[in-house]
């Protein structure tokens, strides 16, 4: 149904999408409120990303 | 008597109630949202199945991984059940991945944590309907 090739993705676009879905997923399952909801999803989209990208630069020295 | 009656309904209707959570936990495993949708909640419902959906549609596009039943080591067979949480969506991985997993890039690698990710949030979103349908917490 998918393409041979797939989607092309670089680390970065992958990171976001998985972050993004997964923030959503703990903001719909762990808050009622939508403004709660809105918050819970942005504050947990900002930490994925900050720990990915942490996570990225503390693995730099022993990439070669 | 009136008392009586109560104390003995008690544990029936306790008994029921845990027997229709334990059908919804099970239903939201097999079809992602459907335990909340029977329970009403349907903004999570429609989270659920979306973004569920969305993991598995970008996994299996990314040509991630999807563990098999005849695994060769304990790794294999974490993967297998994490891929199992998006119940009927496995089937459905399957099918969207005509080509096979390819993990030689990063894509592919990225497409088997998308695919684990998918079965494990389902997973917590079935416990989340099966505890909500107890009345503990929604």
């Amino acid at each position: 149904m998918i393409g041979g090739a797939g989607f092309k993705l670089s680390h970065l676009q992958a990171m976001l999408l998985f972050a993004l879905f997964v923030s959503m997923a703990f903001g719909f399952l762990s808050r009622r409120q939508p403004l709660e909801r809105f918050k819970y999803i942005v504050w947990s989209l900002l930490l994925f990303l900050l720990v990915g990208v942490g996570i990225g630069w503390a693995m730099y020295p022993f990439s070669r | 008597m009136t008392e009586e009656t109560t104390a003995q309904a008690a544990p029936q209707q306790y008994s029921q109630r845990e027997k229709i959570a334990f059908i919804i936990g099970i239903a939201g495993w097999l079809l992602p949202g459907l335990g909340h949708a029977l329970l009403k909640m349907w903004g999570r419902a429609v989270a659920c199945f979306l973004l569920v959906g969305l993991l598995v549609f970008f996994g299996a596009g990314m040509r991630g991984n999807l563990f098999s039943s005849n695994g060769s080591d304990a790794f294999d067979s974490l993967g297998y059940l994490a891929d199992l949480g998006t119940g009927t969506f496995y089937l459905l991985a399957r099918t969207l991945e005509k080509s096979g997993p390819d993990v030689s890039h990063a894509g592919g690698d990225y497409g088997t944590r998308f695919l684990a990710t998918a079965g494990v949030l389902n997973l917590l979103a079935a416990l989340h309907a099966y505890e909500a349908a107890r009345g503990r917490k929604a």
